[in-house]
C-alpha cells in the first residue's frame, strides 16, 4: 500500500510542477486545421522567443468548438488571438463584440476588399471555393464550368455539397444568396435538391467521396483539393464561373480580443501571421493563394491573378448568413 | 442471499461522528466544485435570460426528432442487451474453449473512439459496396452503436449470470429440460441486470453525438449541436439538454425503482458457485458465433485501420507517433489522477448510498445528473463558472480538466462500488463495530481489502474513459496543453487516411500498455488479501 | 443481570417488539426460542447495541446501556461477544488473523499466546494459516466463536450458530458452548427455533411468539406449560 501512496504523490506532483506559467507568451485559438496552422506558430515561437499556447479545433465539431469557446469565455478572456480559416466566424465574434480593431502595419500591401472597414479584422492567405471532379468518370469536356451547372440531369445524384449548415459551404451559399437574389437562390436550392445533391458531413468528406468515385464531383475548399490532389491522380480541379459570377475567395482572417491578456505579444504574432513569409509558408503547405504581391508559391498554386473572384461584401454575407440560417436548416432536413 | 441485510452504520461513537463529518466534507466539496457550476449554468441560463423565444423553438419538429432518437437509442439498448445475453451466456456459462481470451478481447470496442470506430466502418462498406450509402443512414449508427456496446452488456449480463446460485439451476435441472431451465429460471432471474443493461446502453447511446453526426443522420444531440455550432443559440442548447438529461434521470429512477438492488456489473467476491455448462449440441455454433463477433466487432475494423496505417509504409506511423509522444506524460498523468480521486469520491458516495438517511443517497443522484449531462454542455457548465479572475489557478491550469473528468465519471465508480459493497453480508462489519475497531480500521482493513478487486476495476474504468475523453476536454484544456485524444481529433481534420488511422492505433496500444502496467502492479495487492478466489 | 425494560422496536413501520420486559441472570445459558420473525434476533441486536431501541431501556448489572431511544454505551464499549448466523468470518484474512485481529487493534500485548491458547482449546491449531472458505462448516464455527471470545466478553450473544450443520456436529458444537460457560465466566444468550437445541443446552429458555414473551422458565416449566401456544410450538 505505500508503494502505490508513493506512486499516487509522485502522479500528483508531477502534475502541479507541469502547470508552471510563462510570461512571455501568447496565446492563439484557431479554427485552421493543426497540420497547416501548427509549423507557422511554431515559427512564430522560434523566430521571436515568445511561447505559443495554442487551443486547435476539430473535424467533428465542424470547427466551431474553439469559437464557442470563445464566446462561453467572454467575460474573462483568455485568448489573444483568434485565428480564423474563414471570415465568418471572426464576423460573428465582432457582432458579439468580443473583438478589438488592430491595423497592423505588415497588412500595407493586402487589399482593402480583405478587411474589416474598422480594422477589427485583417485578411491574409486565401482559399478559394472550387469543384473537385473524378477523372474516371468525367471525361475533361463533361465537367461542369458553372455552378449553374450542376442542376443539369447529367449530374443527377452525382454531385455532393458539405453540410450548408456549417462551415465555408454555408459561405458560399449566402454569398450566392446575396450575388442572385432571394428568390433565383431559393430556386437554385430547390432545383440542387431535385437533381438529388448529396449532402456530405464536411468539405472532407466531399474530397473522400469524389476520390472513391462514389459521386463524380462537388464541391470543396482549394485545401482540401490540393491534399485529394496528392494523395490521388484521379482528381482534378476547376475553377467555376470565370466567365460569370467568379469563384468565391475566402481569406484567413485574424483579430485581436478585447481584453487580450497578451496584447503587445498578440500583435506580434498578428504581424507575423500577415506577412509574406506566412503567406509563402501557407502557400507551400496547403496551396493558399497569398494577398500580398510578389509572394514566391509553388507552381501547381494558382495565382489570385488568374482567377476572376465573386465580388463580395463580407459583412454583407455574414449578416445574409444568419438570415438565411433557418432556410437552410429546413432545406437539409426535409432532404 | 436474499436474507442479507445491508451495512447500516447507524451508531455513531465519537470516531464515527469525525468520520460524519469527513464524508460530508468530501460530498460538500463535490457540490462546491462541479455540482455548482452545472447549477450555476443552467440556473442562469433558464432563468434570467428571456427564453420564451427559446421554447417556442421548442415546436413539434423538435419533439418528433427526440422520438425518433428514443427509438434509435431503444433499438441500439435492445440489440445490444440481445448479444450480449448471447455472448455473456456463452462466455460465463460455458465451458466453450478459449473463453478468457474472448472475454478480454471482445471488450475492446469499449476502449476505442466511437467516432474513429464508425470512420472505419464507412470505409469498410465502401470496399465491400463500392458505396457507403448503407451505413451512412439510420441503420448504420444502429448497427456501429450496437458493436461498441455489446460489451458493455455481455460485462452487466455475464456477472450477473454467473452470481446465480449453482442450487437453483441444479433444482430446476431436476425438473425441466436445460432450455427450459435457460428461459424459465435463468433469464427471469437475471431480468434485473438485463434493464440495467438496457438502460445504460440507453442513456450512451441517446447521448451519442459524433456517430450520427458522422454518418449524417439528424438526431437530438445532432439538432443540439446545431443550434450551439450554427445558431450559436447556447440558451435553447441548454433547454434542450435538459429534456435530454430528463429522459435520463426518469429512466434511471424507474430502473432504481424496479431493481432496488439490481447487481450491476457486481464483481462481486461472494462464494455461490457459478455453474458451467457442456451445450453439447450446439457447441460448434457457439463457437462460432464468438469468432464471427470477434471477427465482426474487432477484426475487420482493425484490419481497415491497419491496412490505412501502413499502406505507405511506416512512415506514418513514425509520424503519429511523434506527434503524440508530447502527449503521453500529461495525458496519463491527467487520467491517473483523475480516476483515483473518482474512486475516492466514488467509494465515499457509495458508502453514502447504503445508508438508510436520504440526505446520504441524494449524493448518487448528483453524480447521475452530471453523468447525463451531454459532454459539450457539461464543458460550457464549467467554463462559465469557472473562467473568472479568481478562478485562474483552476481554470488555466490542468486542475480544470481533472474537475472535468471526475464529475463525468464518478458516477460509474460509485455504481460499481456500492453494488460491491451491497454483496458483502452485513454481519462481516458488524462483528467488527462489537470487537470495538474504529470506523477508519473496518474501512481499511476489513472493507477496502474485500472489495478490492472492484476497486481496481472501477479504477481502470474511469483511468481509460479519462484518458479518451474528448467532448468536455476540448472545451477545457487551457493553451498550449498536450492531450492524447485531443491531438487526434485536431490533427484529423485534414491530415492524410494513414495518419489518422496510425493516430489510433497508437492511441489503443497506449491504453492496452497502461491497463497491463497498472495490472501487474496491483496484481500482488489484490492476489493477497485474495488469494480466496483462487 | 441483563434486563429489558419496556422496549418497543420496529423496522420500517413494522412493530417487531411490543412492550418487551426481560430479565436474563448471570452465568446462565439462556435460550430465546421462537418461529423466524418472532423478535429473537432483534433482542439480541438490541443488548449488542447494533441497533438502538425506540423506546424503553437496556441494564447490565444496574449500568444503563440504552435509553429512550439513545444508545448510551456504544456497541464497541459494551464488551459483548456476538456469533452471527452467517458467521462474517473475515474471508481475506487467515484463521489465526480473524481470530487476532482484535486484539492487535486494541494494541493488546501476548497476542500470539492469547490466540495459541484459544486455538489449541477448539482444537485447530492446524488450521491456523487457512483462510475461512478453506474450513468445514464445523471449523468456521469454531473459529468464530473463538474469535468473539477473544477479548473475553461477559456475555455472548449467539444468533443460530448451528443452522447449516449436521446432526452429528451440531452436537459436538453444542457440548462445546455448553462448557464454554465455566471456562470462560460468561452468560450466554442463544438464539434458535429449534426446541431440541434448546432442551439440549439451556438453563433458562424464553419462548417469544409475535414481538412478545409466551412464556419463560427452565427446560421443565416449559415442557409441562398449559400455555396454548407452548404446546402448539413444542409439537414441530
Amino acid at each position: 500500500m505505500k508503494n502505490l501512496s508513493l506512486i499516487i504523490i509522485i502522479f500528483m506532483a508531477s502534475i502541479i510542477t507541469a502547470c508552471n506559467s510563462d510570461s512571455n507568451v501568447v496565446v492563439v485559438y484557431t479554427s485552421v486545421d493543426q497540420v497547416f496552422s501548427e509549423p507557422v506558430l511554431k515559427a512564430f515561437e522560434k523566430e521571436t522567443g515568445i511561447k505559443i499556447k495554442a487551443i486547435y479545433d476539430t473535424e467533428e465539431t465542424k470547427s466551431t468548438g474553439v469559437l464557442n469557446r470563445l464566446l462561453a469565455e467572454r467575460n474573462n478572456t483568455q485568448c489573444d488571438v483568434f485565428w480564423s480559416g474563414d471570415p465568418v466566424r471572426t464576423i460573428v465574434l465582432k457582432t458579439n463584440d468580443i473583438i478589438q480593431p488592430y491595423n497592423s502595419e505588415m497588412a500595407k500591401g493586402i487589399d482593402a476588399a480583405f478587411k474589416d472597414t474598422d480594422v477589427y479584422w485583417t485578411g491574409f492567405s486565401a482559399r478559394a471555393r472550387v469543384l473537385i471532379y473524378n477523372k474516371d468518370i468525367l471525361s475533361r469536356a463533361d465537367v461542369p464550368q458553372s455552378i449553374f451547372d450542376l442542376v443539369k440531369e447529367q449530374y443527377k445524384g452525382n454531385v455532393a455539397i458539405a453540410n450548408p449548415l456549417f462551415g465555408t459551404t454555408t459561405f458560399h451559399i449566402s454569398a450566392i444568396f446575396n450575388a442572385l437574389g432571394d428568390d433565383r437562390a431559393k430556386q437554385f436550392m430547390m432545383d440542387l435538391k431535385a437533381n438529388e445533391v448529396i449532402i456530405a458531413t464536411s468539405n472532407g468528406d466531399v474530397k473522400k467521396r469524389v476520390m472513391q468515385g462514389q459521386v463524380a464531383c462537388g464541391l470543396t475548399d482549394t485545401d482540401d483539393a490540393y491534399e485529394a490532389m496528392k494523395e490521388s491522380d484521379n482528381v482534378d480541379i476547376v475553377f467555376l464561373d470565370q466567365d460569370g459570377i467568379g469563384s468565391l475567395i475566402m481569406p484567413n482572417t485574424v483579430n485581436l480580443m478585447k481584453n487580450s491578456p497578451n496584447a503587445e505579444n498578440g500583435k506580434k504574432l498578428i504581424d507575423y501571421l500577415l506577412s509574406k513569409e506566412t503567406e509563402s509558408r501557407l502557400a507551400i503547405s496547403c496551396a493558399q493563394m497569398p494577398l500580398h504581391k510578389g509572394v514566391e508559391t509553388p507552381q501547381d498554386v494558382t495565382s489570385l491573378d488568374n482567377i476572376k473572384p465573386m465580388s463580395i461584401d463580407y459583412d454583407k454575407t455574414a449578416s445574409k448568413l444568419q438570415e438565411i440560417q433557418l432556410y437552410l436548416k429546413n432545406w437539409v432536413e426535409n432532404n | 442471499m436474499d436474507s442479507i441485510k445491508h451495512i447500516n452504520i447507524k451508531n455513531g461513537s465519537n470516531s464515527l461522528l469525525g468520520f460524519n463529518s469527513l464524508l460530508f466534507v468530501i460530498y460538500g466539496l463535490f457540490i462546491i466544485f462541479i455540482g455548482f457550476p452545472i447549477i450555476y449554468t443552467f440556473g442562469t441560463v433558464l432563468f434570467e435570460n428571456d427564453l420564451s423565444n427559446s421554447f417556442k423553438l421548442l415546436n413539434n419538429a423538435t419533439f418528433s426528432l427526440l422520438f425518433k432518437s428514443l427509438i434509435l437509442a431503444s433499438s441500439v439498448g435492445i440489440i445490444s442487451t440481445f448479444f450480449g445475453t448471447i455472448l455473456g451466456f456463452l462466455l460465463y456459462k460455458t465451458n466453450l474453449k478459449f473463453r478468457s481470451f474472448f472475454k478480454i478481447v471482445l471488450l475492446i470496442p469499449l476502449f476505442i473512439s466511437p467516432y474513429i470506430l464508425a470512420v472505419a466502418w464507412k470505409d469498410f462498406f465502401f470496399f465491400l459496396f463500392g458505396n457507403s450509402s448503407i451505413i451512412s443512414s439510420y441503420f448504420g449508427v444502429i448497427m456501429v452503436l450496437s458493436l461498441i456496446f455489446t460489451p458493455l452488456a455481455m460485462l452487466i449480463i455475464g456477472s450477473a449470470l454467473s452470481n446465480i446460485n449453482s442450487q437453483i439451476e441444479e433444482s430446476a435441472l431436476m425438473l425441466v429440460s436445460f432450455k427450459k431451465m435457460v428461459f424459465s429460471i435463468m433469464l427471469p432471474l437475471i431480468k434485473p441486470a438485463l434493464i440495467t443493461s438496457f438502460v445504460l446502453i440507453f442513456i450512451f447511446s441517446i447521448s451519442e453525438f459524433s456517430v450520427p453526426a458522422f454518418f449524417g443522420v439528424k438526431v437530438f444531440t445532432t439538432e443540439i449541436f446545431t443550434q450551439f455550432s450554427a445558431f450559436y443559440n447556447h440558451g435553447l442548447a441548454i433547454i434542450q439538454s435538459t429534456l435530454l438529461i430528463a429522459i435520463c434521470i426518469i429512466l434511471l429512477y424507474a430502473e432504481r425503482k424496479y431493481i432496488a438492488d439490481a447487481p450491476f456489473l457486481s464483481v462481486g467476491s461472494k462464494g455461490t458457485n457459478n455453474k458451467m455448462y457442456d451445450i453439447i449440441n450446439y457447441r460448434k455454433l457457439g463457437q462460432l458465433f464468438l469468432i464471427v463477433w470477434l471477427i465482426i466487432s474487432i477484426v475487420l475494423p482493425f484490419i481497415i485501420l491497419f491496412a490505412q496505417s501502413f499502406k505507405g509504409g511506416m512512415h506514418s506511423f513514425i509520424k503519429a507517433f511523434n506527434l503524440l509522444l508530447p502527449t503521453f506524460t500529461n495525458s496519463i498523468s491527467l487520467a491517473f489522477v483523475a480516476a483515483v480521486i473518482s474512486v475516492f469520491i466514488g467509494f465515499i458516495a457509495a458508502y453514502f448510498s447504503i445508508r438508510p438517511v436520504r440526505v446520504y443517497k441524494s449524493f448518487e443522484w448528483v453524480l447521475l445528473l452530471i453523468f447525463a449531462i451531454p459532454s459539450t454542455i457539461y464543458g460550457i457548465s464549467l467554463i462559465k463558472f469557472y473562467n473568472q479572475p479568481e478562478f485562474g489557478f483552476i481554470y488555466s491550469t490542468s486542475t480544470i480538466i481533472i474537475i472535468g473528468y471526475v464529475g463525468k465519471y464518478t458516477f460509474i465508480s460509485a455504481k460499481l462500488i456500492s453494488n460491491a459493497i451491497k454483496q458483502i453480508p452485513n454481519s462481516i462489519d458488524e462483528v467488527s463495530q462489537i470487537q470495538g475497531i474504529s470506523i477508519f480500521s473496518r474501512l481499511s482493513k476489513i472493507l477496502i481489502p474485500i472489495i478490492l478487486p472492484t476497486i481496481f476495476i472501477a479504477f481502470i474504468i474511469s483511468f481509460i474513459f479519462s484518458l479518451g475523453e474528448l467532448g468536455t476536454t476540448i472545451k477545457l484544456y487551457p493553451p498550449g496543453t498536450e492531450i492524447m485524444p485531443i491531438k487526434v481529433f485536431t490533427i484529423m481534420a485534414n491530415a492524410p487516411q494513414a495518419l489518422i488511422s496510425s493516430m489510433t492505433l497508437i492511441v489503443f496500444s497506449v491504453t492496452l500498455l497502461m491497463i497491463s502496467i497498472f495490472y501487474f502492479m496491483l496484481n500482488p495487492f489484490i492476489k493477497k488479501y485474495h488469494s480466496i478466489n483462487d | 443481570m441483563i434486563s429489558l425494560d419496556k422496549i418497543n422496536h420496529s423496522y420500517d413501520d413494522k412493530l417487531v417488539l411490543e412492550n418487551l420486559c426481560l430479565n436474563i441472570d448471570d452465568k446462565q445459558l439462556t435460550c430465546l426460542l421462537g418461529s423466524s420473525g418472532s423478535g429473537k434476533t432483534t433482542i439480541l441486536r438490541l443488548i449488542s447495541g447494533l441497533e438502538t431501541p425506540l423506546s424503553g431501556s437496556i441494564d447490565i448489572d444496574g449500568n444503563t446501556l440504552a435509553k429512550d431511544g439513545k444508545n448510551i454505551i456504544q456497541a464497541s464499549e459494551r464488551n459483548i461477544g456476538f456469533i452471527f448466523q452467517d458467521l462474517g468470518l473475515w474471508p481475506h484474512f487467515t484463521v489465526y488473523k480473524n481470530i487476532a485481529f482484535g486484539l492487535m487493534e486494541q494494541k493488546s500485548s501476548d497476542i500470539e499466546m492469547k490466540v495459541m491458547d484459544m486455538l489449541d482449546y477448539f482444537g485447530i491449531k492446524d488450521q491456523m494459516h487457512k483462510y475461512p472458505h478453506q474450513l468445514s462448516g464445523g471449523q468456521k464455527q469454531l473459529v468464530a466463536i473463538a474469535r468473539s471470545l477473544i477479548l473475553k466478553p461477559k456475555i455472548l450473544l449467539m444468533d443460530e450458530p448451528l443452522s447449516n450443520l449436521d446432526v452429528k456436529l451440531k452436537r459436538k458444537i453444542l457440548d462445546y458452548i455448553k462448557n464454554l460457560k465455566q471456562k470462560f465466566d460468561l452468560s450466554i444468550i442463544y438464539v434458535t427455533h429449534d426446541h431440541r437445541e434448546a432442551f439440549a443446552i439451556a438453563d433458562e429458555i424464553v419462548l417469544m411468539n409475535n414481538g412478545k414473551i409466551e412464556e419463560s422458565g427452565s427446560v421443565e416449566q416449559i415442557k409441562s406449560s398449559n400455555n396454548e401456544y407452548v404446546k402448539y410450538f413444542l409439537e414441530y
